[in-house]
């Protein structure tokens, strides 16, 4: 689950094993570790789903923490799973990593936005500014405005390239009016010799007013200046949905991209479809109940007849690829005794040709697995009165 | 972009919690009911593990249109499901009166003709009918998108498509390791020798 599954293609089937052994273990270890809190901060006895059950919070907590050192360049500090979703790879802008600023609300739109617009403009805004103006990823595009001079009492920097991100800090903070000055490209600035537009500010900062200075040959009543607006912020939007869907960064169009994206939700949902059959044939054999009780009996000897190299196992066990946009690449898995889903009929001969051959490995753990909790007995009786009505 | 690990990871264990709570009715049924419970119970982990969001209500209350599910839901969402259904109904539309909208689009495309020099052909229109079919086709796709416009929609779609990403990475990854334990049960059952000697090693 590391970059390397940011591209959808996957490594193929000859020389990727011990990657994808170790992503598979890795997914099992996580699973382990959620199945077992094996922290000491649990009241109840590690190792029972009432334990997860009852403090989902502490895990959580727990969990976050110590995947915090791992991520923090990477994602906000909001602790909740409303909070960050999703962190943007800026390869080409980034100098280092990337604070985005606590005044900013954790919500997702002010984060996506001041980031790529951060991103588009190579100046982050940092909580403080003497680490961005060590090396907040300088670009040439900037350049030095001369209007910067009428507002000196905001903020005591030297640099010009700090004090954009900081006067806009400083907005937001004194809440006061004031202008809102975005820097430009260079293109642009030879052109519209010494105007600039107006910093849009994000949907998390609340400004009484929004000074606006109009680019040259432009219309300037309120109308179209809020439509500009509006168009900015929606065309911010599909950029970064044109940069989610792949390949659709050649594309000019609106109309096209929307195609592009309307494609890909729906192989996406299709994909979500074909794998929850998948997962309901496999399931027959495995209780998803006694989930933890069934992964530890199993996953003992799989762990250690990996490592020995039973080139006969493995290239059935660990060929799966990470799910990509076409949704023909998962589909082909060189699995022993993995039959297509979909001719049910021959799925079902599949199970009975194995069933009466192997009855006794999976029914021992079976027999073990079956746990009723008051909530599950609850949901049968719930059925139960469902069928007699 | 991908989605962050924190999401995953509680994906994964609303997921698990999920499975278990429902797990007792699974024994009896068809591959197509589990199938649909699968589907379900995948979905509503990524409902609460994404916390309140547009479409996240929106699919929320489009799964709670059956009875059967709305006590599902309320089950594992506690009291979460009275909180993120209250608010947002599933497919909302904003009440417009047909006059004023009729009023408003015959100022704005008359002013829009104004400004822009007026030609013959106007190819604006034709790309506005295009980008506003897809945008309706989108509305349709997205859970809870009927009455968003037009950049709350992109909004969420951004973040649903994130979302179905990492749910479909998830449910792949659970698969092929419940395939890989079957096999090496079955391999262990069939072949002792095999294991013996791996274990030797």
């Amino acid at each position: 689950m590391g970059p390397a599954r940011c591209s959808g293609v996957g490594s193929g089937n000859s020389g990727a094993y011990t990657t994808e052994i170790a992503e598979s273990l890795r997914f099992e270890e996580e699973i382990h570790s959620i199945v077992h809190p094996s922290l000491d901060s649990s009241p109840a006895a590690g190792g029972s789903f009432t334990a997860l059950l009852g403090l989902p919070a502490n895990q959580a907590v727990e969990l976050l923490h110590e995947t915090g050192p791992s991520e923090a360049p990477g994602s906000a500090a909001a602790p909740s799973p409303t909070g960050e979703l999703w962190r943007l790879r800026l390869g080409e802008h980034a100098a280092g990593p990337l604070h985005l600023p606590l005044g900013c609300s954790p919500t997702f739109p002010s984060n996506a936005a001041l980031v790529e617009r951060a991103a588009r403009f190579s100046v982050f805004a940092a909580e403080d500014s003497p680490a961005l103006s060590s090396g907040g990823g300088p670009s040439p595009r900037l350049k030095a405005e001369p209007l910067d001079s009428d507002s000196p009492p905001l903020l005591p920097i030297p640099t010009e390239k700090t004090q954009r991100p900081a006067k806009r800090k400083e907005c937001e903070k004194s809440k006061a009016k004031g202008p809102a000055k975005k820097s430009k490209s260079a293109e642009e600035n030879t052109a519209a010799a010494a105007k600039e537009t107006a910093a849009e500010n994000t949907d998390g900062e609340k400004l009484p007013y929004v000074h606006v200075r109009a680019r040259r040959g432009q219309a300037t009543d309120s109308h179209s200046l809020a439509e500009r607006a509006r168009r900015e912020k929606i065309n911010a939007r599909m950029k970064l949905l044109q940069e989610l869907v792949p390949g659709c960064s050649k594309i000019t169009g609106t109309a096209l991209v929307l195609d592009e994206i309307i494609n890909h939700v729906q192989s996406l949902q299709r994909q979500v479809e074909f794998l929850s059959m998948r997962l309901a044939a496999v399931n027959p054999r495995i209780d998803f109940g006694g989930l933890d009780s069934f992964l530890s009996a199993e996953c003992g000897p799989l762990a250690t007849a990996n490592g020995r190299g039973g080139v006969a196992l493995d290239p059935a066990l660990w060929s799966s690829h990470p799910v990509t946009a076409n949704g023909a690449r998962w589909l082909p898995q060189p699995q022993i005794r993995h039959v297509d889903v979909w001719p049910t009929q021959q799925s079902s001969t599949a199970w009975t040709r194995d069933g009466p051959a192997h009855p006794h490995a999976l029914l021992n753990p079976g027999a073990s697995l079956v746990g009723y909790d008051p909530a599950s007995s609850v949901l049968l009786n719930s059925n139960q009165l469902k069928t007699e009505l | 972009m991908q989605a962050t690990k924190s999401f995953e990871r509680a994906f994964l264990r609303q997921l698990l919690r999920v499975f278990r709570l429902s797990a007792v009715s699974y024994k009896s049924m068809s591959l197509q009911e589990r199938k649909s419970a699968i589907k379900l119970s995948a979905d509503v982990a990524m409902a609460s593990a994404r916390g309140s969001r547009k479409w996240t209500r929106g699919l929320i209350a489009k799964l709670s249109e059956e009875d059967e599910h709305r006590s599902f839901l309320r089950l594992i969402l506690g009291t979460e499901y009275e909180r993120l259904t209250k608010p947002c109904h599933g497919s909302w539309k904003i009440p417009r009166s047909k006059k004023i909208v009729r009023r408003s689009l015959r100022v704005c495309s008359r002013r829009k003709n104004n400004l822009r020099a007026p030609h013959g052909f106007k190819s604006s229109v034709l790309a506005r009918t295009l980008v506003e079919k897809r945008t309706h086709a989108l509305k349709r796709l997205v859970p809870g998108g009927e009455s968003l416009d037009g950049y709350s929609l992109l909004d969420e779609a951004l973040d649903y498509v994130i979302s179905l990403r990492a749910q479909a990475d998830l449910m792949q990854k659970l698969l092929t390791t419940f395939e890989a334990s079957k096999l090496s049960a079955l391999s262990k059952c069939t072949l002792p020798e095999r294991k013996a000697s791996f274990v030797g090693k």
